[in-house]
């Protein structure tokens, strides 16, 4: 250390001069600090030489910022808290929360949007990324992104349903602004309601279910009777011996209008049916086993191949007759979608899922558009020409699987690729 | 609440900043368990500005009321 050579002070004069000097640097400094403060400098005709000295400016305000920092050091104390209650909020919220910079660029986001929206992606890897992107699977921002309309006006905005990743949302966009007002990014709350959305559209196809099946089944009846009748007489009149061949011609058309007919009150009849399943223990693997087999004339016809993906699941309890009907159903639908279609192909898979054992009918025919898809559970819904379908299939499906307490659903994608599933509930021990 | 009244009337800036931070000093310990106010007369306007910046850094709440011919400055402890 280097040492400091003692003052030595030789006369009067020197004396005074070197205590003129610190009086002057103990005002500079005292300046200085007044001047951190935000005052201004002290006046020596306010204050003379002794009454600084006695005043202590120097230890006041060393005092004084003793006092600030005491304060700022809580006042961290107090943010660092809310910060970590903040960030507990924001990670446990049950909604999906994301903030994106104007560039639409991910800034952050909590656990359920992670996961729910990004997929095998860790932090690093999705920050500072287009949210289209992560969060839509998208090239660019869809035409009706909240977010862009958000940075566009500085408004909130709310939309009631959005489509993303298979899953529906509402969502809501709010502006992030700095202090300046000027915009930092844009928060983004999801909610999932993708459950909400499927059991809203069950209650509607089962409250269409049970109208039409009672006003079927009445109508049905009443008409399968005369229906009866213009069969068996034209079929009495078809044996006599004198008629020109343009009046059997005539009444040929008769008898198949009629069959025709009776095969439609079948299908209402069948489908406003009120029985209950008549249970039993059961194994889709060999179900679906049995239903291709049946249908294997009609598949190699049409020159279609079949692949199956049975896995090992555990048995379920349901009407072996209903769920075969279901099953030859959707196999049928998949063999007409793929009339037109080369090299078409129908995979059957089964696999369990949660407490569900699920059946999934692919096929790589034409799809069916987002518009239609709504509309093919709903009965008499049949793109079919006239004579050809009913357009009771499905529904009965829906009707049949709803029974047995499962749920049915189909996913297309228009560019050739159909998906339906059903879950049975697993057999209770 | 005890109150600790100062007057500095007469005073200029910043002879009444240096008074009001070494009154506050003093008192520190039960200005900041909130069991006593400190009460601040003064004339000078342009302590009606420095004082308030300062002291708000250091914590306190302030409150400036004009009366006749002075200012009344209230400094208590911010929970
Ligand atoms: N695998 C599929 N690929 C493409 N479209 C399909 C498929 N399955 C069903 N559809 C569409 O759904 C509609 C309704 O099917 P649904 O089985 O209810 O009636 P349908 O087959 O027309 O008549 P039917 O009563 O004879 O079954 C079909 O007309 C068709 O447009
Ligand atoms: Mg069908």
């Amino acid at each position: 250390m280097r040492k400091i050579a003692p003052l030595r002070i030789n006369n009067i004069d020197e004396l005074q001069k070197s205590n003129e000097t610190l009086k002057r640097y103990i005002r500079e400094k005292v300046n200085q600090l007044l001047s951190m403060m935000g005052t201004r400098p002290l006046d020596p005709a306010e204050l003379d030489d002794s009454t600084l000295l006695d005043i202590d400016p120097i230890g006041i305000i060393a005092d004084a910022f003793g006092q600030v920092l005491e304060h700022l050091e809580e006042t961290n104390r107090k943010l660092i808290n809310t910060k970590d209650q903040l960030q507990a909020v924001f990670e446990t919220a049950g909604v999906c929360i994301s903030i994106v910079d104007p560039d639409l660029r991910i800034i952050s986001c909590n656990e359920k949007q992670r996961e729910l929206l990004v997929s095998d992606l860790n932090e690093k890897e999705f920050v500072g990324r287009y949210c289209y992107e992560v969060y839509c699977g998208n090239d660019s921002p869809a035409l009706y992104c909240p977010a862009i309309e958000t940075i566009e006006t500085g408004k909130p905005v709310f939309i009631r349903e959005i489509k993303k990743k298979g899953r529906y949302f509402q969502i809501v966009t709010s502006p992030l602004k700095n202090r300046d007002g000027t915009l930092k990014g844009v928060v983004e709350v999801s909610i999932d309601v993708t459950e909400k959305k499927r059991a809203e559209e069950g209650m509607r196809q089962a409250e269409k279910l049970s109208a039409i099946g009672l006003l079927g089944a009445g109508v049905a009846h009443e008409i399968n009777t005369p229906l009866g009748n213009i069969l068996g007489y034209a079929k009495m009149l078809l044996k006599e011996q004198d008629l020109s061949d343009h009046h059997k011609e005539k009444l040929q058309v008769i008898v198949e209008q009629a069959k025709k007919g009776s095969e439609i009150i079948r299908g209402l009849l069948n489908f406003s049916r009120q029985s209950k399943p008549s249970l039993a223990t059961i194994s889709m693997n060999d179900m679906v086993n049995k239903v291709l087999l049946e249908l294997s004339t009609q598949i190699e016809r049409q020159g279609i191949t079949t692949r199956k993906n049975l896995r090992p699941i555990p048995l379920v309890e349901a009407d072996p007759l209903q769920i075969e009907q279901v099953l030859s159903n959707l196999v049928l639908n998949a063999l007409h979608a793929l009339a037109r279609t080369p090299e078409g192909t129908i995979i059957v898979e089964t696999q369990r899922t949660g407490a569900f054992v699920e059946t999934r009918i692919v096929d790589n025919g034409p799809g069916i558009s987002d518009t239609l898809l709504p509309l093919i559970f709903d009965p008499f819904f049949t793109t079919k020409p006239v004579g050809e379908g009913v357009g009771l299939g499905l529904s009965i499906c829906s009707g049949i699987i709803r029974d047995h307490g499962g749920t049915i659903q189909a996913e297309s994608d228009p560019r050739g690729k159909t998906v339906f599933s059903f879950l049975l509930p697993v057999r209770s021990p | 609440m005890e109150t600790i009244a100062i007057d500095i009337r007469g005073q200029i800036c910043p002879a009444c900043l240096l008074i009001t931070l070494r009154e506050i000093n003093t008192h520190k310990t039960v200005l900041r368990d909130g069991k006593a106010r400190l009460v601040i007369k003064t004339d000078h306007r342009d302590a009606t500005r420095t004082i308030p910046s300062t002291v708000c850094a250091m914590g306190y709440d302030i409150n400036v009321t004009g009366r006749k011919g002075y200012y009344e400055i209230t400094i208590g402890y911010r929970k």
